[in-house]
C-alpha cells in the first residue's frame, strides 16, 4: 500500500502514514479551513489500511500542539476506526504533548476513556 | 476624522483590547492574527498553557464568524464563495485575557443559539467536559463546515462562564456577541 504523506501548513498537520512500517503520524496544528475536505484522503487511506491488516502491531503517533473542535470530532472518528481494527491487531496510540500544556494531556485522556481496544501511551516532547 | 480615530483607539485601549479586527474575514487572515497573538504573548513571557488557551478561543470564535455569520458579501448568501463579516477582539484587563467575537445572526436563529449558550453557561466545568464528550460521539460528520462542538469547546476553555448578548438590529437580523475569559 502506498504511503500517505501530506506536508504541513500553519493550520493543517503533517501526515505521514506508512503501511509497510505500520506507523502512522499526525503532527503539528489542526484547524483547517474545511476540516472534512482536508481529512478526506486521510480517511480514505485509513479505511483501506484497516481492511488489509491482521495480527499486526501498529503505532499511531499523535503530536498535535493545537487542534480545534471540528478536528476533535475527526480525531474521534479516526480513533473509532482504529479501535474496531484493534480487535484483530495490536494498535497503540502514542499521545505526545508539551509538558507545560496540561489541557492537551486532558484531551488525550478523554479520547482514551472513550475507546476500548486501543492502548494509549502519554509522553512529553 | 483623524482625531476621532485616535479616540477610537484610546477607547479600545481603555477596555484592554490589544487586538481587534472588524469586517470581512478569511481563514488566512485568522491564521495570521493567531500567529501575531502567539508571538506577542511569547514575548511577554506568558506560559504556553495560557497562550494556547487564548489562541484556541481566538480560533474557535473567529471560525464561528467565518462559518456562521449572517452578514455576507454578496448578500444574501448564494454561493460557497461568500465572504463573512464580523468583529473579533482579544484583550487583557484585571489580570485576565478575554476574547470577544460578534456577528449578525438571523432573528429566526436567536432562540436556538440562546438556548444552547444558556445551557452551557449554567454547567459546571465537569458537566461541560462530559457534554463535550457525548456530543462528539453523537454529532454526524455531515454537519456543515464545523462539527457543532465550537460553543462547547469555548465554554470548556473559558475560565469563567461564557457571556453573550443578542441585540435586535431590524426585522431580519440581530447582533450576537460572545465573550470568553482566561
Amino acid at each position: 500500500m502506498k504511503k500517505l504523506v501530506i506536508e504541513p501548513s500553519k493550520s493543517t498537520p503533517f501526515i505521514n502514514f506508512d503501511a509497510d512500517q505500520n506507523n502512522l503520524l499526525i503532527q503539528g496544528e489542526s484547524y483547517p479551513e474545511n476540516t472534512a475536505e482536508f481529512y478526506q484522503p486521510v480517511f480514505n487511506w485509513l479505511n483501506q489500511y484497516v481492511n488489509e491488516i491482521e495480527d499486526q502491531e501498529v503505532m499511531v503517533n499523535v503530536e498535535l500542539i493545537y487542534f480545534n473542535s471540528s478536528t476533535s470530532k475527526v480525531l474521534m472518528d479516526f480513533f473509532d476506526i482504529l479501535d474496531l481494527s484493534a480487535q484483530k491487531n495490536k494498535i497503540s496510540v502514542n499521545w505526545i504533548y508539551d509538558a507545560e500544556d496540561e489541557d492537551n494531556l486532558e484531551y488525550g485522556e478523554d479520547f482514551q476513556e472513550d475507546l476500548k481496544n486501543l492502548t494509549f501511551k502519554f509522553s512529553t516532547k | 476624522m483623524t482625531e476621532s480615530l485616535y479616540t477610537f483607539k484610546e477607547n479600545l485601549a481603555k477596555k484592554g483590547v490589544f487586538l481587534c479586527f472588524n469586517g470581512p474575514i478569511s481563514h488566512d487572515l485568522m491564521v495570521e492574527m493567531g500567529d501575531i497573538l502567539k508571538l506577542k504573548m511569547q514575548l511577554q513571557e506568558e506560559s504556553i498553557s495560557t497562550i494556547l488557551k487564548v489562541f484556541s478561543l481566538l480560533i474557535e470564535q473567529t471560525q464561528n464568524i467565518i462559518f456562521y455569520s449572517a452578514e455576507t458579501i454578496p448578500e444574501p448568501e448564494n454561493t460557497s464563495n461568500n465572504i463573512h463579516l464580523g468583529i473579533i477582539s482579544v484583550g487583557y484587563l484585571n489580570n485576565s485575557y478575554f476574547v470577544q467575537g460578534g456577528n449578525k445572526v438571523k432573528n429566526n436563529d436567536v432562540s436556538r443559539i440562546e438556548k444552547s449558550l444558556s445551557k452551557l453557561q449554567k454547567m459546571s466545568k465537569e458537566e461541560i467536559k462530559q457534554f463535550y464528550r457525548t456530543q462528539r460521539k453523537l454529532i454526524s460528520p455531515e454537519t456543515s463546515k464545523g462539527a457543532g462542538l465550537g460553543f462547547i469547546e469555548v465554554a470548556r476553555k473559558s475560565s469563567k462562564p461564557i457571556e453573550y448578548h443578542f441585540k435586535k438590529i431590524d426585522d431580519q437580523f440581530s447582533f450576537f456577541s460572545l465573550k470568553t475569559t482566561i
